[in-house]
């Protein structure tokens, strides 16, 4: 009997071996030392960010398969390992003097945020459908947990429970897609195989499965009528938690989804995009209109975030190469923008998120006025104001979809645009046009928070004034969709 | 193509046809007699009634937890040893980092006080 | 370095000022003069462009006195590109100017987070210094929403009671509009892109796209609707009465001097020459929308008990008049548009400077408490009677010129519209002389004295009265300039001169 080992590479895992050995060791590390003593933790986890960064970086400009065809190394995915690792260490930031406050920094936090960190890279590196579901759950099976991170608060309970039993029933209808397209493609889910498979006949399978991945994957994006779960999640989680949820599990998910529609589904394309079409245009619709009516900024950010999936959609439904390059900006701008958005919430909630209504930022811009600075710097880019990344994204979003000749869409979407300016202002007025009901106190301006909200305002505003380098970095990455 | 199911289909109304006839037939010639116990909801012999909500020790929960992990563990040793000559050295490595990461995890729990029963 | 880089600096000197000012911003007296300093020496280098003999000649960008062309965000095609023509230096001055008067009518009035105001007035100034220089739409674009923001919160922070509510509207209404004129931007951008291959934002080269007349007609049709809630042409004007009566003084006069001149600039500018077929179709909506505007205002004027509502009301009439002016387009009517888009900028800015006086001292802008006003501030109250008369176009004086100039060119091709738009400027002396004659003259209803201008708002409106006298008596010059900027736009969009004459 002979076993045939396919070669491999390690080195074209190098983060996720990265990131898992340091969970693990901070895992260890809190087991095996006497308690109290938790300050190794993130950093450690920074420290094991880093050298995956570096290992990231070391492996740009390959392109290749590895693993017996399962994990991709091209440049599209390692655009997004950047970006989740962005993401991952500035939520480690924002994290430790909050959960201090909570008296609940525990190591494995931390270690579940790398652990979520590696489901992601492997969601965007996912050459095999299997590899993609596989990284979907690792990641969602952290996340819930760390939803549910504060066990004595019914709220963080009803978090983790709801998005445990919806996420559940997302994964299954993604499973039961890719089940059908097995069946359709003849047995095979190698994202490489599948045009040549799908080409000929039996369409109504193909179908049927294409419109259960849309399900599994809208709701991992939280686009309406998938986005129930959004709201009632977000506020209840752990403000960090949530902000890591906005950016990192809406980017992964959305890395997932381009990769399988782009490279899997081209010769399909009428057809999802129809669908994506509506999809879209109820998202943003919906996600701008009700986030109007919130008075809780973490469910305002909530809807604003599905309003944001929306926009993200809309550069799925163009399916261009500009498309695809806007798709990746604007999630890295978008990462920037929120998780500042939710810093200045961590900092203005002060101990146990005792300010979380929309109202306590009233006065703001008189008593703290840095602080109100920068979260008015972030409104302006979430609405998509110049001279801001968000402007810039939005903007490569709607010429993709022009260029596409998806002028309506272009036009709704620019319309929602203003309906958002009306909600975000709302929260620039009341910081700074609003007299405060009492006085503020003093903020507990932790360095680490500090510094998340220097370098993503930095970031919002350099990447917003010089898009061109991100751009010819995405651009070389979507070389790898010959349907496009 | 679909006609190439067309044997299962045939299978499954023929299994589905046998069942309703059956239980058709039972309800139509069987004799039936109601009483008090007989109405009850059957369960394993155990009394149906009193207090849905008893509690376990959350340590049994733990407990079996780590069983299954281990179980799994053994499960995934079986297989590797029918094969363990042709996978070579390789198996063995692979073999030792699968082990090597449960063994991680036992000493986590162990090290958070998981296993101590008070 | 050439001349031509000093373009750059008119954008980006008033920017970085803007953060001086702000640093500057916990010692407010220190922060007033710094402000005062920066906005003296970006109008000193403005003046100096005046002198420098410049000629026009063309560049990749098309046919300027002064452009620069840099790579900007690559990909896309859309390039930093500013180009400077009499026009635009016109307007230029005038921003570097009213900047400076904003200084210096604040320097009491303003003493609520000081750095911040003068942090917004510079950037402010900044944004329109691209605006009216941009020649690549994309910039000009960024430029047009990016001034949103500071004006938002001129507006929001140190205006008035209702402040906010005006705030809003103003954002809503101005930034709904232009993301109309960002997709017909988008529209026309892939349309260029697809016929000739190069993708490209340039005002040049998208001027020479072939457009099937629908297309264009919804293209300009959503240009228009940016514009004319910026102009504000009437329907779409509701935010503007709002936005004056709450604005802190120095914001008024930014709006009226300086906003509303964006929208008629980048009209003129870019909906014309991109769309001529469109255009020119539009000229029976445009005479309409203009005499609807003079005639609606002048109706509405007339009606106000609040000063500052009725001085905003003469804008939209002066506003209405000035596009009725592009409806007749020759070369009279057009310059002296032109023309009067500088003089309503002093002007009107002018009226609402000794306006926001009077409510400094009066403690309220109702004509039921002024009256008899000659008697207790007769210096304040000549150089009100003077703006007064210059705003309804005494002869002699700025708005004469324009007026007479634009009424002139109407004459000579639609005599019917000429003469409705002198009625309408009638009503305009109407409503002006009514307001002089409610505040400063009749019985006084006041027991208590009025105090007198001060020597420093003496030198504000004495500086703002060399421009009017000089422009009523000798506007030889700067039409000099318009007719130049004129021949050259004709030569540079063979299109809009064929389709419009030139």
């Amino acid at each position: 009997m002979t076993l045939n080992i396919p070669s491999f590479n390690l080195a074209s895992i190098g983060p996720w071996i990265t990131l898992s050995i340091f969970a693990i060791a901070i895992l260890l590390a809190d087991a095996l030392s006497p308690k109290g003593n938790r300050t190794a933790a993130p950093l450690l986890a920074l420290a094991g960010l880093a050298v995956a960064g570096f290992q990231t970086i070391s492996l740009w400009g390959k392109n290749g398969l590895d693993f017996a065809r399962m994990v991709y190394v091209d440049n599209f995915s390692l655009f997004f390992y950047m970006v989740f690792i962005l993401g991952t260490a500035l939520t480690v930031l924002i994290s430790l003097q909050y959960l201090k406050d909570y008296g609940k920094n525990l190591a494995e936090y931390y270690a579940l945020l790398l652990f979520a960190t590696v489901g992601m890279m492997l969601m965007a590196a996912g050459a095999h459908l299997i590899m993609i579901f596989l990284g979907l759950e690792v990641m969602s099976i952290a996340v819930y947990v760390l939803a549910g991170l504060f066990r004595e608060d019914a709220r963080s309970n009803e978090a983790a429970l709801k998005y445990l039993v919806l996420g559940a029933f997302a994964s299954a209808f993604l499973l039961f897609g890719m089940a059908m397209l097995y069946g359709a493609a003849g047995g095979t889910l190698f994202l490489n195989d599948l045009p040549g498979r799908l080409t000929a006949g039996f369409k109504p399978l193909t179908l049927l499965a294409i419109a259960l991945l849309v399900v599994g994957f809208g709701f991992k994006v939280a686009s309406v009528p998938f986005h129930m779960w959004t709201p009632d999640v977000y506020e209840g989680a752990p403000t960090s938690v949530t902000a890591f949820m906005a950016v990192g599990v809406k980017t992964a998910a959305f890395a997932a989804f381009a990769r399988v529609f782009f490279l899997a589904f081209p010769t399909l394309m009428p057809d999802w995009t129809m669908v994506l079409w509506v999809l879209a245009v109820a998202t943003m619709t919906l996600g701008n209109v009700v986030a109007i009516a919130q008075t809780n900024i973490k469910r305002m950010l909530a809807y604003s975030s599905i309003a944001h999936a929306g926009y993200l959609l809309v550069a799925l439904v163009a399916a261009n190469q500009l498309g695809a390059v806007s798709l990746m900006y604007y999630l890295l701008a978008y990462t920037l923008m929120n998780l500042g958005a939710f810093g200045v919430v961590i900092l203005v909630g002060r101990k146990k998120d005792s300010y979380l209504s929309i109202y306590d930022y009233a006065g703001l811009g008189a008593q703290h006025p840095a602080l109100a600075a920068a979260m008015a710097l972030f409104m302006f880019a979430l609405a998509g104001i110049p001279p801001t990344a968000g402007f810039v994204g939005k903007f490569y979003i709607f010429s993709a979809a022009v260029k596409a000749g998806y002028i309506w869409l272009a036009i709704i979407g620019v319309m929602n645009s203003v309906v958002s300016v009306y909600y975000y202002l709302r929260i620039t007025v009341l910081m700074y046009m609003k007299p405060a009901e009492a006085d503020l106190g003093p903020i507990n301006f932790a360095p680490a928070v500090t510094a998340t909200l220097l370098l993503t305002a930095a970031g919002v505003v350099l990447i917003g004034v010089f898009p061109g380098f991100l751009y010819n970095l995405a651009l070389n990455s979507v070389k790898i969709f010959p349907g496009l | 193509m679909l006609i190439n199911y067309l044997p299962i289909l045939i299978y499954m109304l023929i299994a589905v046809g046998l069942l309703g006839v059956i239980v058709l037939l039972s309800e139509l010639l069987g004799k039936k007699t109601h009483t008090v116990q007989k109405d009850i909801p059957y369960e394993c012999g155990m009394d149906p009634i009193g207090d849905a909500r008893s509690r376990y020790t959350v340590r049994f929960y733990i407990i079996a937890m780590f069983f299954i992990v281990f179980d799994i563990e053994a499960i995934f040793l079986y297989p590797w040893g029918v094969v363990f000559k042709p996978l070579g050295w390789f198996g063995l490595v692979e073999m030792g980092v699968f082990i090597a990461i449960l063994a991680v995890g036992l000493a986590y729990v162990w090290g958070k006080g998981a296993l101590e029963w008070e | 370095m050439t001349a031509d880089s000093l373009l750059l600096v008119l954008v980006f000197f008033p920017l970085a000022g803007s953060l001086l000012a702000l640093g500057a911003g916990y010692q407010p007296r220190l922060c007033r003069w710094v402000s005062l300093i920066l906005s003296l020496m970006q109008m000193a280098l403005i003046s100096l462009l005046f002198f420098l003999d410049l000629q026009p000649h063309s560049g990749p960008t098309g046919t300027w006195l002064l452009a620069v062309d840099y790579p900007w965000l690559e990909g896309i095609g859309a390039r930093f590109s500013l180009g400077l023509d009499g026009l635009s230096l016109l307007l230029l001055w005038l921003t570097a100017f009213l900047t400076v008067i904003s200084v210096l009518i604040s320097w009491t009035a303003i003493n609520l987070k000081v750095g911040l105001f003068h942090f917004f007035l510079l950037f402010l100034e900044g944004c329109l210094m691209g605006l009216f220089m941009a020649t690549d739409l994309l910039l000009f674009y960024l430029f047009w929403e990016i001034q949103l923001i500071p004006m938002f919160f001129l507006l929001g922070i140190w205006g008035h009671a209702r402040r906010i509510y005006a705030a809003v509207k103003f954002v809503l209404f101005t930034f709904g509009g232009s993301l109309f004129m960002l997709i017909a931007l988008l529209v026309l951008y892939v349309l260029h892109g697809h016929q000739t291959g190069e993708y490209t934002f340039s005002l040049y080269q998208l001027s020479q796209t072939p457009l099937s007349p629908t297309v264009e007609g919804w293209l300009y049709a959503a240009f228009l609707l940016a514009f004319a809630v910026k102009i504000p042409l009437v329907p779409l004007h509701t935010w503007l009465p709002d936005a004056h009566t709450e604005a802190p003084t120095a914001g008024s006069v930014d709006l009226a001097g300086l906003l509303l001149k964006t929208g008629f600039y980048a009209f003129f500018r870019f909906a014309f020459p991109l769309f001529p077929g469109a255009a020119q179709a539009s000229i029976p909506l445009l005479l309409a929308l203009g005499l609807v505007g003079m005639f609606y205002a002048a109706w509405i004027a007339l009606a106000q008990t609040d000063i500052k509502r009725l001085v905003a009301y003469s804008s939209i009439g002066h506003m209405g008049l000035m596009v009725l002016a592009l409806g007749i387009w020759n070369l009279m009517a057009l310059s002296g548009s032109l023309l009067q888009l500088f003089n309503h900028g002093i002007s009107t800015s002018a009226l609402f400077v000794m306006v926001g006086m009077l409510d400094e001292r009066l403690g309220s802008r109702n004509f039921q408490d002024m009256g008899g006003l000659w008697q207790q501030m007769p210096v304040f109250s000549a150089f009100f009677l003077f703006f007064a008369l210059s705003s309804m176009g005494l002869p002699g004086l700025n708005n004469f010129v324009g007026e007479i100039l634009i009424l002139l060119g109407a004459f000579q091709i639609r005599p019917l519209i000429a003469v409705l738009a002198f009625v309408g400027v009638l009503l305009t002396v109407i409503y002006i002389l009514r307001m002089v004659q409610d505040s400063l003259f009749g019985e006084s209803r006041r027991v208590q004295p009025l105090r007198d201008v001060t020597p420093r708002e003496v030198l504000i409106l004495a500086v703002m009265a060399l421009p009017v006298l000089y422009i009523g008596l000798h506007p030889g010059p700067v039409l000099r300039l318009f007719e130049s900027s004129l021949q050259v736009m004709w030569g540079q969009f063979p299109m809009l001169a064929r389709s419009l004459g030139g």
